[in-house]
């Protein structure tokens, strides 16, 4: 592919920084990388580590705050710092595109999606209204998707998250740029629908020969992607080279951080077993959830309410000590579930709990509900803002009577210990913590009450790699002094196949596929997790990197 | 658009509507002083008393008083005035006409000066511009209108420059210019208020959508600002807009009565004032539950004209 | 509250506020004149060193009533948002923690009554409750009291469904705590901010009312009756007009900008 030598998009000692209150503060420093034509550079880095910045620094779209520390950016050759903004203006959309992380929020609500396509035909290719909208539709069909002229009349709150990124990626195709800079393009989209994207990105680079600098958090899905990878940390870029390199044999200190906490479904962190044989300690019988029912005021006065099923017929046992994964894409009912366990919203079916039967969410009394502790995915949104983190940790004790009043603070000092927080904590608001520090109250929280079951409602999802590693850690040396089971809620299947004996698979509110850890490949597997397992992008090294295949 | 939303917002405003003419009643019901002996005075004799009450329907229980009461106003029947002795509809609406005359220009400046300002600023924020009109804006949001009112009275009607009427009516029909030069005072001062608020949400949303993803995104595209502003920004600022606009006229409504009575026009706000001061219960009761109905349906119609620009509530 | 004083509309808030209220707590103590106190000599006067802001038609010197009317006109404001406040935040946390058919049946009430213009509501209860300060007052409270409501249950519906009130649910804390400790704390600011605005639009709605003779009665300085009361003199001396006019207006401009700058110092978006 590469047939010519001088790259297309060349970074060189490129330094940025944002004015505070505080002063100066470094964004990038040093910055030199190169793109050549057809090539994929992948940008890695977690959040604050100025990847973002790069990226809207070569699309020209600089914060009113930032000053940049000298250094070019030449796309074929040009310094782009030198031009003017109506020069930037007729670049951008044209020779250097742009794809966002969420479509749903990158493509203008009032506005039809062939109108958003075509208006970039007619300001940069010069096309009248018909051409640019026989120019869209082909644009779009070029994407996969199956109807255009339909597509075309369509809103995007009438499009899917796959439909709607595909239109922003034929947008940014549309005028064959020779860049087009992905901003973490399937973040915001289901494993499966990421998967789409990503393919189509790789068809669509072949046909055109267009170079990408692509900007992802995620080091296994970029060492798929990417012909290069570029790890930054700290505004500075750590280590270059090829993603099989980098993966096999990081020089970095920081690379090899990064790695060490990539989650590895080879890698196993939990621990051992229960006994196949050990009786559940809670077992959910046919659990089903309505929502949106109406009222029966609402029945009696004929309006009818578009009801849909959160779960239906779930059936799932947790047997002590053990550690049960679910995992499914957003809506599928893994969350209903959570919720239903911990008290939270009504139900039908059954809950069975160390030989109790609770057939409604009212029988749930404090016995079970000491004994069944769930953490949320949100550490920002579980603690009170307004409470310190010692008398949050407090309260389960205060209610459970787990401590008298006098042993209280020594208990709150040991909780933070076991979680690894400093005993001075106790006396800070949640606003003054890391996402992981506050995540780690939260956990801490859950297991002041002396639990026997953990509900974990994807606890990691919104954390950074390398913080999401150190709480999956942490829970497991818990799991492992407690001997707690717990019900590990999350989407990333790499991640539940390094800590679960058992993976529950929920598609459409429907428990579709329950397998043990080592059964992930076995030919039995329901088509669905088949599908799951094989979008997941796998970190390069654990096999040999399979061909992509179509599952449109 | 839906017709499913169509008939559940218009449903909502019947709603409204009832609950309004409940309470208009109840508060009426409640006024001190019983309507038959002020029509009659001190002076009236029992027996006259007790003949106006059977007349006037006072010695009924409160339910049969206000199912008549309502029964007739959806026939646009509100009763008699009590001190003008004429038929309530025909006292009220050459008033509300007036008072539509007023409200409509007042308003119609008021959209066309404000969303223009408001989007200028959002566009230049920081700059001197945005800052001259958000103090303007603040400074117009604290001055009541009795207050703004008078003050335009001693600087554009006082004695030796005279360049508009302090005061009185001329209808349109009659002279344009006349009704013009004597609109053109409580229209300002019932103006600027609306003017500062509405100036100050449209900034504001304005200033959110140019900080939105697709704004950035239209950026990024290489479409010329001017494209980026109108095709893109304003549509998506113009609805909340209008929403702030409509509830707004529930406050234009409460002024009116005010600006009304220090210029002298002949509206349902003066209308109201006389009738209080009077205790003229029908009339009360009809000017109130007129200002109401126009306020629910400016909400109903906003909801309307947002649907229009909304594509997602339009296909919701 | 070092946040307030970032912006300099909360510079401008903060001491505009500073102003109006030791003008409240010791105007009438520093007053120069007795506020009643007929000057023959001196009627219908501008600005002069011995009356900074003239005087009225009875030669009353115009700073003195406008020192002494401060208290009534500040304090009317400030307590018709209490009651308002406080009946209409409890109307709507009822609404908004009990939900379902209780939560409909108030905000379907509150709809309607919101449908009535604000000063018409208000001269509506004025009139049957009766002229005077107090009425007003009440009646003022009223009018606020559906708005407030609707603003309270949704700051409560705001955070009711946060992941911490569910953690407190999950952990099966009784409903007192949840309401009072979880909820109810962390719904306090958008109410707090609200009320600050509404003082303004409160001490607003108070002088019209005296203005339209159904507030304050003479011979009280309240600073809406000292406009109408110079009405007829406006002509041959504006200041008596202008001065509590404008008196007014800086007394809502006031709150209105601690307001705005209160909700900009206690969003956690920052700035906006």
């Amino acid at each position: 592919m590469a047939t010519n030598d001088a790259p297309v998009l060349r970074i060189d000692g490129y330094g940025l920084s944002y004015q505070t209150r505080s002063g100066p503060v470094r964004a990038l420093s040093d910055i030199s990388l190169n793109i050549s034509h057809g090539r994929t550079l992948g940008l890695v880095g977690e959040s604050g580590s100025g990847k973002s910045s790069m990226a809207y620094s070569v699309m020209r779209y600089l914060a009113p705050n930032a000053r940049e520390d000298g250094g070019r950016i030449l796309l074929e050759g040009e310094d782009l710092r030198t031009l003017s903004p109506a020069a930037i203006a007729r670049i951008r959309g044209r020779r250097a595109a742009m794809v966002f992380q969420d479509p749903s929020t990158s493509l203008n609500p009032a506005m039809t999606l062939g109108d958003q396509i075509t208006e970039v035909l007619e300001r940069h290719r010069g096309l009248d209204r018909p051409a640019a909208r026989a120019e869209g539709e082909a644009a779009l069909a070029r994407t996969g998707i199956l109807r255009p002229a339909d597509m075309m009349r369509r809103y995007p709150h009438q499009a899917s998250g796959g439909e709607k990124q595909r239109v922003v990626i034929a947008t940014a195709f549309a005028c064959q740029p020779a860049l087009i800079v992905f901003d973490e393009p399937t973040t915001a989209l289901d494993t499966i629908t990421a998967q789409g994207i990503l393919e189509l990105f790789r068809i669509l680079q072949t046909e055109t020969g267009v170079s990408a600098l692509y900007i992802s958090h995620d080091l296994a899905l970029v060492s798929r992607v990417a012909d290069d990878v570029a790890v930054i940390h700290d505004g500075r870029i750590v280590e270059t080279g090829a993603p099989g390199e980098i993966f096999s044999a990081p020089r970095n200190t920081y690379t090899k951080a990064l790695i060490a906490a990539v989650p590895r479904p080879d890698r196993w962190m939990g621990v051992p077993p229960p006994a196949v044989d050990a009786v559940p300690v809670l077992a959910a019988d046919r659990i089903g959830v309505l929502y949106g029912a109406p009222s029966r005021l609402a029945q009696r006065l004929g309006i009818k309410g578009r009801p849909h099923w959160g779960a239906r017929n779930v059936s799932l046992s947790v047997r002590p000590g053990e550690l049960l994964g679910i995992v499914g894409e957003s809506g599928s009912g893994k969350s209903t579930i959570a919720k239903v366990l911990a008290g939270l919203i009504d139900f039908g079916g059954g809950v069975s709990f160390e030989g109790r039967d609770f057939r409604k969410r009212k029988d749930f009394d404090s016995a079970y509900r000491r004994a069944v502790q769930i953490v949320f995915q949100h550490p920002d949104a579980s603690l009170n803002p307004r409470q310190t983190i010692g008398r949050i940790l407090a309260r389960p004790l205060i209610i459970y009577g787990l401590a008298p009043r006098a042993e209280r603070p020594a208990r709150v000092r040991a909780l933070l210990e076991r979680v690894r927080l400093p005993a001075e904590f106790a006396e800070r608001y949640p606003h003054q913590l890391s996402g992981g520090e506050k995540q780690r109250v939260a956990i801490a929280r859950a297991f002041a009450a002396e639990p026997e079951l953990v509900i974990c409602d994807e606890i990691t999802a919104a954390l950074d790699v390398s913080v999401q590693a150190s709480v999956a850690e942490l829970l497991m040396d818990l799991q492992r002094e407690t001997g707690t089971a717990c019900l590990f809620i999350t989407h990333d299947l790499n991640l539940v196949r390094q800590l679960a004996h058992r993976i529950a698979v929920m598609q459409d509110g429907l428990l579709v596929d329950i397998f043990d850890r080592n059964g992930a490949e076995d030919p039995d597997r329901a088509q669905y997790t088949r599908a799951l397992l094989d979008a997941v992008p796998k970190p390069a090294g654990v096999k040999p990197p399979t061909p992509f295949e179509a599952t449109l | 658009m839906t017709l499913g939303y169509l008939v559940r917002r218009f449903g909502a405003v019947l709603l409204v509507l009832a609950i309004v003419t409940f309470a208009v009643f109840a508060v009426t019901m409640l006024l001190p002083g019983n309507a038959a002996i002020m029509i009659l005075g001190e002076y009236g004799s029992d027996d006259q008393i007790a003949a106006l009450e059977k007349q006037l329907n006072l010695n009924r229980p409160w339910w049969e008083q206000y199912a008549s009461w309502v029964g007739g106003a959806l026939q646009g029947d509100f009763g008699m005035s009590l001190r003008l002795s004429l038929p309530v509809t025909e006292v009220v609406l050459p008033a509300l006409a007036n008072s539509a005359a007023l409200a409509a220009v007042a308003l119609l400046a008021v959209t066309l000066i404000a969303i223009p300002l408001g989007a200028y600023a959002a566009l230049h924020r920081g700059k001197p511009a945005d800052l001259i009109i958000g103090l303007f804006a603040y400074i117009g949001a604290s001055m009541p209108e009795f207050v703004t009112a008078t003050l335009l009275l001693v600087i554009f009607a006082g004695p030796g420059r005279e360049f508009l009427p302090a005061g009185g009516f001329v209808a349109p029909g009659e002279s344009i210019i006349g009704f013009l030069s004597h609109v053109a005072l409580p229209a300002t001062a019932l103006g600027l208020v609306l003017m500062a608020h509405i100036s100050r949400q449209v900034r504001s949303e304005m200033s959110d959508v140019l900080a939105s993803d697709f704004v950035r995104a239209a950026r990024l595209k290489g479409l010329t600002e001017r494209r980026v502003v109108w095709r893109h920004a304003l549509p998506n600022s113009l609805a909340p807009a209008i929403a702030v606009i409509s509830l707004d006229i529930g406050y234009l409504l409460g002024g009116i009565i005010v600006v009304e009575e220090i210029f002298a026009w002949p509206g349902l706000g003066r209308l109201l004032i006389y009738a209080l001061e009077n205790r003229d219960l029908p009339v009360i009761q009809a000017v109130t539950l007129l200002l109401a109905m126009v306020y629910a349906l400016s909400n109903l119609l906003s909801d309307i004209v947002i649907a229009a620009f909304d594509p997602r509530v339009r296909y919701g | 509250m070092a946040e307030l004083l970032r912006s300099p509309t909360g510079i401008a808030g903060t001491v505009l506020l500073s102003i109006v209220i030791a003008m409240a707590a010791l105007g009438p103590f520093i007053a120069p004149y007795d506020p009643q106190t007929f000057h023959p000599i001196a009627r219908l006067q501008g600005p002069s060193w011995a009356h900074l802001l003239g005087t009225d038609q009875f030669g009353r010197d115009i700073l003195s009533r406008l020192l002494d009317g401060a208290p009534s006109t500040i304090s009317f404001g400030l307590g018709a948002t209490l009651l308002g406040v406080a009946a209409g935040s409890f109307i709507g946390v009822v609404a908004g923690v009990a939900g379902g058919a209780v939560d409909s049946v108030i905000m379907r009430l509150v709809d309607g009554l919101l449908a009535i213009p604000d000063l018409l509501f208000t001269l509506l209860i004025v009139t049957i409750l009766g002229g005077g300060t107090g009425y007003a007052m009440l009646a003022v409270a009223v009018a606020f009291t559906p708005g407030m409501a609707r603003i309270s249950r949704s700051a409560v519906l705001s955070v009711r469904t946060r992941d911490y009130v569910l953690a407190a649910q999950a952990r099966g804390e009784s409903w007192g705590w949840i309401v009072g400790f979880e909820v109810l704390p962390n719904a306090l600011s958008p109410i707090i901010v609200e009320a600050t605005i509404r003082v303004a639009f409160a001490i607003m709605i108070g002088a019209t009312l005296g203005f339209l003779g159904l507030g304050a009665q003479p011979p009280s300085t309240e600073w809406g009756l000292m406009v109408a009361e110079a009405r007829q003199f406006m002509f041959r001396n504006p200041w008596m007009v202008a001065v509590p006019g404008i008196a007014i207006a800086l007394a809502a401009l006031g709150f209105n900008l601690f307001g705005d700058a209160l909700r900009d110092a206690l969003d956690p978006r920052g700035r906006r």
